[in-house]
């Protein structure tokens, strides 16, 4: 049912303490419509939520341990854009289904390969364009090529600058702009 | 035009913001974009304008309310006035682009309906009109039929997404002369056996919008009149050669 094809997909190693700094350079030079972000517990979901809406993100959060009807009000405010991103554990077993949703990023990386393509994959043949992004630590080594050759997919080392194509639509209006 | 970009950092801290308004925060952005703006100057401003209006209204079209709210909590009489600019630049490209693909061309399409629909939405939603001079809709219209299938299928749901806003506005609704005009139009486009599928409901969504019935919409038969056609100024591409 989910797929991967569409989503481009990148890594980048970081420090456990660089993860937030990293964060922070993505959303300076990303242009995200709205995104998710996936910690690997509830607790570390609900200070990242905190620290990031400090310094001035649009976030909500959800995890496994809220009543499943709150849960089911954020995820629904965050559909209709009362917000920008989603801080969440896992417990999105259908994959993403909002089409607004341009950028996923996994701030720690799943255990296994299950948990990947739950959170990265799209549901559908013709899933939206999108990017999503690793965050990669020296104890993840491993798991990033297992699960890589696992899913038959390639997870690359993101460049210095993306191109909006790859998940940016209507991109067109650069060229037309030249004109 | 060529505008000079701003420093990386300004750049970067333009992005932030748009990546993370929301209405919640609104009052709190629309603080820090203002001191953006007086610490940049009016070079910022028009680069600014062309960032919004190509980076983020165009494609966003789920945050089209949200950034025109931002605008007009900004207030800034000069940004308002670039980003109408720049509304209708992008528009007047769009529509000059080559249209032989348009069945295909589905990034295009879909952009021009997101700028029209913007466009709207700070024009005629605020009971302010789109004057001719900038962008003349009703020949628009004529202009499509003239020059056919390809040219109606970028120009009628583009026109469409436009009027849709006068639900919104004490001024232009679908009773006054200018509107009635277009829908006039669109109701005789409607008739014509030939016409595009999704187009026709094109045209039915809207007038359902408006709550105006396409039957008792008496016709004029502006479309026959092959003379007042030929006559209309042109805004789409020349026709090419096949």
């Amino acid at each position: 049912e989910l797929t991967l094809l569409g989503v481009t997909q990148y890594y980048a190693y970081v420090q456990e303490k660089q993860k937030v700094h990293c964060l922070n350079t993505l959303f300076r030079k990303l242009q995200i419509n709205q995104s998710i972000i996936f910690c690997n517990s509830t607790q570390r979901v609900e200070l990242l939520a905190k620290k990031i809406t400090e310094l001035g993100y649009s976030c909500y959060y959800i995890h496994s341990r809220m009543a499943q009807n709150h849960r089911n009000r954020v995820f629904h405010d965050f559909r209709q854009g009362n917000c920008r991103n989603l801080v969440c554990s896992d417990l999105l077993t259908r994959g993403i289904d909002i089409q607004a949703v341009n950028v996923v990023i996994n701030f720690d990386f799943p255990r296994n390969s299950e948990t990947y393509l739950h959170r990265i994959g799209r549901s559908g043949r013709f899933g939206h364009l999108g990017i999503a992004i690793n965050l990669i630590t020296y104890d993840d080594r491993y798991s990033l090529r297992r699960i890589e050759g696992e899913l038959k997919t390639a997870i690359c080392p993101i460049p210095k600058s993306i191109d909006p194509k790859l998940y940016v639509a209507e991109h067109q209006m650069e060229g037309g702009d030249a004109a | 035009i060529q505008l000079v970009e701003p420093p990386e950092s300004v750049v970067e801290k333009v992005s932030f913001l748009f990546n993370n308004l929301s209405m919640s925060n609104l009052p709190k952005k629309t603080e820090e974009m203002r001191t953006l703006i007086e610490e940049n100057g009016k070079e910022f401003l028009r680069w600014l304008a062309q960032y919004m209006v190509m980076k983020r209204v165009s494609i966003e079209q789920n945050f089209q309310p949200l950034y025109n709210n931002f605008l007009t909590a900004i207030a800034d009489k000069q940004l308002e006035k670039a980003c109408k600019d720049e509304t209708f630049r992008n528009i007047r490209i769009l529509l000059r682009s080559d249209k032989r693909q348009a069945a295909s061309n589905f990034g295009d399409r879909q952009l021009l309906k997101n700028l029209g629909m913007w466009l709207g939405m700070i024009t005629i939603a605020k009971d302010t009109p789109i004057l001719n001079t900038d962008l003349d809709l009703k020949s628009l219209l004529m202009e499509a039929y003239y020059k056919g299938q390809q040219e109606l299928l970028f120009v009628v749901p583009f026109i469409a997404k436009i009027i849709s806003s006068c639900g919104k506005s004490e001024v232009f609704t679908a009773e006054c002369a200018w509107i009635r005009a277009m829908i006039k139009i669109l109701a005789e486009l409607h008739c014509e056996p030939d016409l595009k599928l999704n187009l026709k409901f094109e045209i039915e969504v809207l007038c359902k919008e408006l709550q105006v019935d396409l039957r008792n919409v008496e016709l004029e038969g502006v479309l026959k009149d092959t003379d007042r056609l030929l006559r209309v100024p042109q805004q789409l591409g020349d026709l090419k050669m096949l």
